[in-house]
Formats: C-alpha cells, sequence, structure tokens
C-alpha cells in the first residue's frame, strides 16, 4: 500500500468554539429533558412506593453486606490485565521506533504477566462459583 | 382560551400514551397462557403499541391481573400496584380476577376490585387472546375519550388521568353474590344443602349398584396374610375394595406397618405416593366412622403395586407419629394435613402452616368450616396491607451473618407463577433454599366436596391449566373406577387423543420457557405457532382452548365433529420437522449445554423416595410410566417406547421431554389411524349425561338426565384412586362417596407438589443463575402444587 502524500489529507483546524458550542448544546439539552421529565411527571411518594422492589415482597435485612471476597478478586485481577492492555497496544502503535530494544522490553513485561497469571492460576484464583465441588 | 389550548395538549399527551402502554410481567394464573400467547406472532400485540411485558413494577405503567386472586397473594398484587409508574391503569383479566370466578373459595379474593380501582374488565374463563387485544383497545379508547391529563401535567387543580375508578366495597358498592345482587334471601346452593347442614337427600331415595369390587392378586393375598399375621388384632385388610389393597391400622402400630411394608415386605413400598386425611364428622352414618382417618398411599416398583393405610383418629384436634424419619417427602404432606384439617403430627421437624397463610385461622378443609368465600368476612383493602407475606429470615434456618437473604417470586418472571423461593445468598452461591408456597391454593379440594360428580371437571383443567382436558382423565377414572362404569372404545380412544395432544401442547410451552429461562429467546416464538396448531385442533373438536372440560364420566362430551382427520394429520405431517428445527436451535448450543449438563442434579434413589414423578423421574434413568405400568383408558394398545435419560440433570430432563414428544406424536398418529367406531359415551345413563337426541325420545333418558345435571348421579359409598401420567407426572384422584350426588372427600395427589419439594437438594450448593436453569428444567405449574 502506498503512503498517502501530506498534501492529500484534510487539513486539521484546531477551533475551541465549536467544541464550546457543542458542549453548552449537550448541557442545555440534558438540563431540558430533566427539567421537563421533572415538572410534568406526576409524582406519588408513599412508604411502597420508595420500598425497595423484591419480588413483591418486603426485602429481609440490608443490601449492604460485607462483600466476599471472590468479587473482589475479579475485580483485581480484571485491573491488573486490563493495564497490560494499555502498556501492550502503546508498544504496538511505536513498535518501529522502540525497535528491538522495546520488543525486549515488552517480551519481558508480557513475560512477567504470564507468571503472575499462571500463579494465580496455580493457587484457585480464578476458581468461580460454588465453594464446594459439583455433585 | 387556556381551555382550548389544553383541549389539545390533552389530545396530544393522550394520544401518545395510548401508543406507549407498559404492561407488566405479572402471571397470576391460567389467565396469563393466554396473555402470554397475545405476545406471539399468531396475535401480536406488538400491533397496538403495548408489545414488550416489562419485569419490574418501576418501568411499568399497565397490571393486568391475570388469574385469581389469592388471599396470601393479595397484599404483593397491591404493593406491586403501588410501587409502578404515575399515571398506571389496571385492567382485571378473566372472570377470576373479575368477581372470584368459579373459584368462589375460602382462599380467593371476590374481585380484584375491592383492593385495586379497574378501568377494564374482561370476561371468560379464560379470555380468549382476542378478547385480550380487545381489553387493551377499550383501555386505549378510556384514556383518549376520558382522560384529561394536562391539567394533573402541570400541577393545576382538575383534570384526570389514570385508573380513577373507586375501589368497591362489598354491600355497599358491589355484590359478591354470585348470582348476582338481590338474591340475599335466598340461601346459595351448596351452603345449606350439604353436609354437615343438611341431613337428608333425595339421593338416598334412589337404588345405585354397589361399588366396583376387585379381586386381588396373588402378590397382594400373600402380602395380606404375612401382615395380618405379623400385626395381629392391630390391622384389618379392607373388603371389597374397589381400586388396591386396603388395611386399616391401629395409631399405635401404623408406623411399624409402614416401615415394614418400605424395608422388609416381599414387595417393597418404596414410595410414598400421597398422605392425606379425611374428616369424618360429616357422615351420615356417624357411628361408623371415627372423627378423622388418616390415608397413606403406598407405591411398589417391582413388581408395580398399590396399597393404601386407613388408620382412625380419635378427638378434637388428633395427633399423630411423624413418618418424616421413614420417608423424608412426608414433610410437606404432613405440613399440610395440618394446615388444613389441623391433625398435628408428634417428631414433625417443622410443623407450620404451609399453604395458607402464617396468620390465617381456623383449618378450612374441616367440616365444619365455611367452604366459600361469600361466607365469610369480603376481603379489604385494610387486609391487604395487614396481611403481608411472612419475612424472609423466619425461612432461613442456618442464616451467617454476610449471607444475603433474596425474596425471588411470588412475582418474578423466572418462578413460573406465583411460588417464593427465600434463599440465602453467600456471594453468588445458594446456601440454603426455601420456599413458600400456597399463594396459588385454589380450594380446589373443598369446592370438590359441594359440586355434584359432573359439575367438578371444569375444575379438573384448571388445575394444571397448561394440561387441560389431559387433567380431566384421573378424576372421571377415579369415579369411574368407584362406580364400575365401563367406557366405549371410541371414547377412550378419543381421551387418549387429546391427552396426548394437550402433552405436545404443555412440553412446547416448557420447551419455551426453558430456553428462555437460559437466555434463549427465539424458540418462545417457534413454538408457540405449532401450540396454536393443536390448539386449533383442540378447539375444533371441544370448542376450547385452555379448559375444554371435555371428558364425562362414562365418555366425552360429544363425538369427533367432522373435518378432525385432515387437522390432526396435518400436525402430524408438520410437527417432526418443527422438532428437528427447535432442537437445532439450542441443542448443541454451548451456552445451553454449559448451563445445563450436571446442574440441578438428583440421583435415581433419591428422585423414587422422594416420589418425584413424570419425565423428571425418567431422567433419571427410570423407564417408569403409568401408562405402561399401570395401563389405563387402552393406553396398553398402543405402541410407543418411554424415553429416559442418565444424569438428572437439568440437561437430562431436556432430552426426556423432547424425545417424549416424539413418542406422544406417534400415539397420536395410532390413535388417528385406528379411531374405532361406537359409541362416544357409555349407554349406562345411571351415571353418565345421556346423549340429547336420547334425551329428548324417551322418558328414562331424559330422568337420568334431570337427576345427573341437578343433584348429580348417586355414586356408592366408597373409595377410589386413579392416576394417570400427565404431562407433568403422576396426578392422581382420590374420591370418597357417602353415597350422594358430590364426592364426601376429594383428595387430589399433585405431581409438581413432590417435584418441587426435592429443589433444596438440586440447588444447594450451585449458584443463583443455576437455580433460575433448575426451575426451568422441572416444568412445574402453581394450581397442580398448591390446587
Amino acid at each position: 500500500m502506498k503512503p498517502i502524500a501530506p498534501a492529500a489529507w484534510s487539513p486539521w483546524e484546531p477551533n475551541i468554539l465549536s467544541l464550546v458550542v457543542f458542549g453548552v448544546m449537550i448541557c442545555l439539552l440534558i438540563a431540558v429533558l430533566l427539567f421537563l421529565s421533572i415538572w410534568l411527571g406526576e409524582k406519588k411518594g408513599g412508604a411502597e412506593k420508595s420500598r425497595a422492589y423484591e419480588s413483591g415482597i418486603i426485602p429481609t435485612g440490608s443490601a449492604r453486606l460485607r462483600y466476599p471476597v471472590p468479587f473482589f478478586l475479579v475485580a483485581i485481577f480484571f485491573l491488573i490485565f486490563d493495564v497490560e492492555g494499555a502498556f501492550i497496544f502503546t508498544w504496538g502503535i511505536a513498535w518501529e521506533a522502540l525497535g528491538w530494544a522495546g520488543w525486549l522490553q515488552i517480551t519481558f513485561f508480557i513475560g512477567m504477566l504470564l507468571l503472575g497469571l499462571v500463579y494465580i492460576w496455580r493457587k484457585g484464583g480464578l476458581e468461580w462459583g460454588p465453594g464446594r465441588p459439583r455433585r | 382560551m387556556n381551555e382550548r389550548l389544553f383541549h389539545v395538549s390533552d389530545m396530544v399527551i393522550n394520544w401518545s400514551r395510548q401508543y406507549s402502554l407498559w404492561p407488566m410481567f405479572f402471571g397470576l394464573s391460567c389467565c396469563f397462557v393466554e396473555e402470554a400467547a397475545v405476545f406471539t406472532s399468531r396475535y401480536d400485540l406488538a400491533r397496538f403499541g403495548a408489545e414488550v411485558l416489562r419485569p419490574s413494577p418501576r418501568q411499568a405503567d399497565l397490571l393486568i391481573t391475570s388469574g385469581t386472586i389469592f388471599k396470601k397473594v393479595a397484599p404483593v398484587v397491591l404493593r406491586l400496584y403501588e410501587q409502578m409508574a404515575e399515571p398506571k391503569w389496571v385492567i382485571s383479566m378473566g372472570s377470576c380476577s373479575n368477581c372470584g370466578g368459579m373459584y368462589d373459595g375460602y382462599s380467593v379474593v371476590q374481585g380484584i376490585d375491592q383492593i385495586l380501582p379497574v378501568d377494564v374488565y374482561i370476561p371468560g374463563c379464560p379470555p380468549r387472546p382476542e378478547a385480550v387485544e380487545q381489553g387493551l383497545l377499550m383501555l386505549q379508547r378510556k384514556i383518549v375519550q376520558e382522560e384529561r391529563p394536562t391539567r394533573s401535567v402541570l400541577g393545576l387543580a382538575g383534570g384526570c388521568q389514570g385508573s380513577q375508578a373507586p375501589i368497591l366495597a362489598d354491600g355497599r358498592t358491589k355484590s359478591r353474590d354470585p348470582r348476582g345482587p338481590g338474591m340475599q334471601g335466598t340461601a346459595i346452593r351448596g351452603t345449606s344443602v350439604s353436609p354437615p347442614h343438611f341431613p337428608e337427600s333425595r339421593s338416598d331415595l334412589m337404588w345405585a349398584p354397589p361399588p366396583r369390587a376387585i379381586h386381588l392378586s396373588e402378590t397382594d393375598q400373600t402380602l395380606a396374610r404375612t401382615l395380618v399375621a405379623r400385626f395381629g388384632d392391630d390391622l384389618q385388610a379392607a373388603s371389597p375394595v374397589s381400586d388396591m389393597p386396603t388395611y386399616t391400622v391401629a395409631p399405635g402400630r401404623v408406623k411399624a406397618v409402614l416401615r415394614y411394608l418400605k424395608n422388609e415386605a416381599n414387595t417393597r413400598y418404596a414410595r410414598l405416593d400421597d398422605l392425606t386425611v379425611i374428616d369424618e364428622s360429616a357422615r351420615r352414618d356417624k357411628a361408623r366412622y371415627p372423627d378423622y382417618t388418616m390415608v397413606y398411599s403406598l407405591l411398589a416398583f417391582d413388581p408395580p403395586g398399590r396399597l393404601r393405610l386407613k388408620v382412625p383418629l380419635h378427638g378434637k384436634d388428633p395427633v399423630i407419629d411423624t413418618v418424616t424419619d421413614l420417608w423424608p417427602s412426608a414433610n410437606w404432606y404432613e405440613r399440610e394435613a395440618f394446615d388444613l384439617f389441623g391433625v398435628r403430627f408428634d417428631g414433625h421437624p417443622n410443623l407450620q402452616r404451609l399453604l395458607m397463610p402464617h396468620d390465617w385461622e381456623g383449618y378450612p378443609l374441616r367440616k365444619n368450616y365455611p367452604g366459600r368465600a361469600t361466607e365469610m368476612a369480603p376481603y379489604t383493602l385494610a387486609d391487604a396491607r395487614e396481611r403481608q407475606p411472612l419475612d424472609g429470615r423466619e425461612f432461613i434456618r442456618r442464616a451467617g451473618a454476610h449471607q444475603l437473604i433474596l425474596n425471588v417470586g411470588p412475582h418474578h418472571v423466572s418462578t413460573h407463577g406465583l411460588m417464593r423461593y427465600v434463599v440465602a445468598l453467600d456471594g453468588e452461591e445458594i446456601t440454603e433454599l426455601a420456599m413458600d408456597i400456597g399463594y396459588h391454593h385454589r380450594s380446589v379440594e373443598k369446592i370438590g366436596e359441594r359440586q355434584t360428580w359432573h359439575q367438578f371437571i371444569p375444575y379438573t383443567d384448571r388445575v394444571d391449566y397448561l394440561a387441560g382436558a389431559a387433567n380431566n382423565l384421573p378424576y372421571v377414572l377415579a369415579v369411574e373406577t368407584l362406580a364400575g362404569i365401563r367406557v366405549p372404545e371410541r371414547a377412550q380412544c378419543i381421551r387418549v387423543l387429546l391427552s396426548e395432544l394437550f402433552r405436545l401442547s404443555n412440553h412446547l410451552v416448557w420447551f419455551a420457557t426453558f430456553a428462555h429461562d437460559l437466555g434463549a429467546m427465539t424458540p418462545n416464538f417457534y413454538t408457540f405457532r405449532e401450540r396454536e396448531l393443536i390448539l386449533d385442533i383442540v378447539e375444533l373438536i371441544t370448542g376450547g382452548r385452555l379448559h375444554p372440560s371435555w371428558f364425562r364420566l362414562g365418555g366425552v362430551a360429544a363425538d369427533l365433529p367432522d373435518g378432525w382427520k385432515p387437522a390432526v394429520d396435518r400436525l402430524i405431517q408438520v410437527f417432526p420437522q418443527a422438532l428437528v428445527e427447535y432442537e437445532r436451535l439450542i441443542r448443541k448450543n454451548p451456552i445451553f449445554k454449559a448451563r445445563t449438563q450436571g446442574i440441578g442434579r438428583i440421583t435415581r434413589a433419591q428422585a423414587m423416595e422422594w416420589g418425584v414423578t413424570g419425565p423428571n423421574l425418567r431422567a433419571c434413568g427410570l423407564a417408569w410410566d403409568l401408562r405402561k405400568q399401570f395401563p389405563y383408558s387402552g393406553y396398553e394398545n398402543y405402541d410407543f417406547e418411554v424415553p429416559t435419560a442418565e444424569g438428572g440433570d437439568c440437561y437430562a430432563r431436556y432430552l426426556v421431554r423432547v424425545e417424549e414428544m416424539r413418542q406422544s406424536l406417534g400415539i397420536i398418529q395410532q390413535a388417528a389411524a385406528n379411531m374405532p367406531a361406537g359409541r362416544y359415551v357409555t349407554d349406562d345413563y345411571r351415571y353418565a349425561v345421556p346423549r340429547r337426541a336420547d334425551m329428548l325420545k324417551d322418558i328414562e333418558s331424559l330422568i337420568h338426565h334431570f337427576i345427573t345435571v341437578t343433584r348429580g348421579p348417586k355414586i356408592p359409598r366408597g373409595e377410589a384412586y386413579a392416576a394417570c401420567e400427565i404431562p407433568r407426572g403422576e396426578q392422581g384422584y382420590y374420591v370418597v362417596s357417602d353415597g350422594l350426588g358430590y364426592a364426601y372427600r376429594l383428595r387430589i395427589r399433585a405431581p409438581g407438589f413432590a417435584n418441587v419439594q426435592v429443589m433444596p437438594l438440586m440447588a444447594e450448593g450451585e449458584t443463583m443463575a443455576d437455580l433460575i436453569a433448575i426451575i426451568g428444567s422441572l416444568d412445574y405449574i402453581l394450581p397442580d402444587i398448591d390446587r
């Protein structure tokens, strides 16, 4: 594929004004919609209306419980392995400029993450679902 | 000027509202099946601008109360209504919701308008899908013609929107009298004229042959001799019997007899089929009976056999030992007996009310308890606010500090009816599952004690509202067994034909809902297409869709009409290909397999011990089908297989049901091809409703017709049990007659009751999402559990 000559590119003229106008319009629209629904919507309070819906039954206890650890673990693992993507994509875009040194560094980085994954896997961190084995 | 502007804006707002109604996904009973059909391709409600059912009241503004309003569920209905978005409307769908309908029973509210404002009433039982559309159109017209929303919207005085109808009160703004207003002076038939109030009956003047007597088989006679030798005077064999060996056992020894029958006898009676009570206080020959009789029905698998034990109980609130240590399945049966009769069970682990609300007073199935809701004080808005269901924590026994207690149901998309699961969750894992049933208790057994033998047939349709005429069969068989009525071959064949059509229709709904529960929506639209084809045939033959009430004592209601054969042939032609099509949609789908294989497992031994029946039992690898083991209605003449699968998980249950559809189609084909000629109803007009032509022609038939349809045929004193393999499992009717035109006691052994009781075995330890898959795979239905 032949590179396109810079002369053929459409000119990019940064103009802050249009962005500001766009932003203001968005804010106005949201404000109008919210205002209309607050103003025109019929509001009826009452104990039942403000109660949490739970299949038509009065809920038992609070939903603010101590969260089980697996949910937290999954969130943390997601964070870790998601950040990995941020590094790898940046490297992928600039890989020509970074050359072999960059390649070595990213390989080391991926290798470390893989080791981490193996460790988590072996430790059972990825086990999900009921604690006791299936019958 | 303002008024003119408001008028224009009223029109704009009303126009917008009428075409964007959001009905809530809330089915109470049978009517909801027709409501659901409205959303499928043939009726296509989307054309009228109300196409999506919203699962939460917050997103809905139209409540269609489709079905019976039970006293136990009324507080829930009221709460859901109050949690809905404003402005909101209510359509009352079906006779039950309109006025209690045919369920004038102690557990049913006689009309939703006693607790909610109603905009439109749709009559029918159940209304056809077209009637639902008509109801929606009427509501749209009401919005356009009667509502002036602008003033309300702008917060000004005046104007109106949403439901404005008043809540009605009995005696002032409405009459609960089933005959209409102005009849207060005359007693309602069936209250003062039935026991215990009414001592004499014209039936006594009528002669009737003795009940049918059977000869016991060699095995049964051997067992009888062994039992008498072992237990001596504490046990007497009843003779003659109409259906199965029956023994009367002294209350102190019943447990020993049961233990012997279960563990030691030559024929092992491994399953407790049913356990119930008869209140003998209204017997006309009182001296011959105790105060109460406990009845245990047992079943042996090899060789197939049944046996009944009767235990006389004395005293006002009798006590007997529990048998929960012998059969864990006795738990719910004993709780039900306590709930409805006030019999106490010594040593029962959790003797609480089961079907009735926890704050209910009295024992409804006792003879001195009023049978009709209209004999009791009306249910009011204040009742619906006060009588709240029990808090979830009361059901959970091992609740830890960090567990979430969650109510799933009675209003939930995936509970398939008014069923409440209380789940203790540790993260996503179900650590304990409890069930609260009875939200759909329609007091059918009590109604059976006041409707004549024929009048009760329509109630049987509604016990399992997806199986229609298949429900009629065990009831008519039980009465026919007791009275010894012979059914002509043609009638038997018609019964088989209809029963199997309903099996197909039921399994199609199951297929759609099961797939839908697992996230596959497409099968819904396909299976409901073929289901309509089946209902067309049913309608052609019977004139009804869901509830044909088509079987009669001694036959069926009328002969097959012209054109039934081509319609059945067309079904036989298109169905196999359709089934292949459905299967292609989900069977090999990896998500479907992952969600069902190995999920909700139950072993064969557990299933047999807990009384699990039907496809759920066969999915544990046991080829047990009443159509083969105890053939009835000529099933022995048909060539069909009993499909089984191994594993007892959700996937196995799926495999069994799909294969059953193939087998059913085969039976339909054979029944249609070999339909014998002859009468469609017996010529023994002592019990049957005579053919109309005969009734108009000769005086004998006319007299029988008159007696049969007014006070009911006299069925001889005695008892009989008959069970059929309906689509969901073994449904049995136990009828006790005191020689009158109606049953003295009518007991329904429901497959769902036993099938659902094992749910904790399947679901505890699985995740919350698996519970939904398990519910879908069990295929229960609420009136069948709660009756």
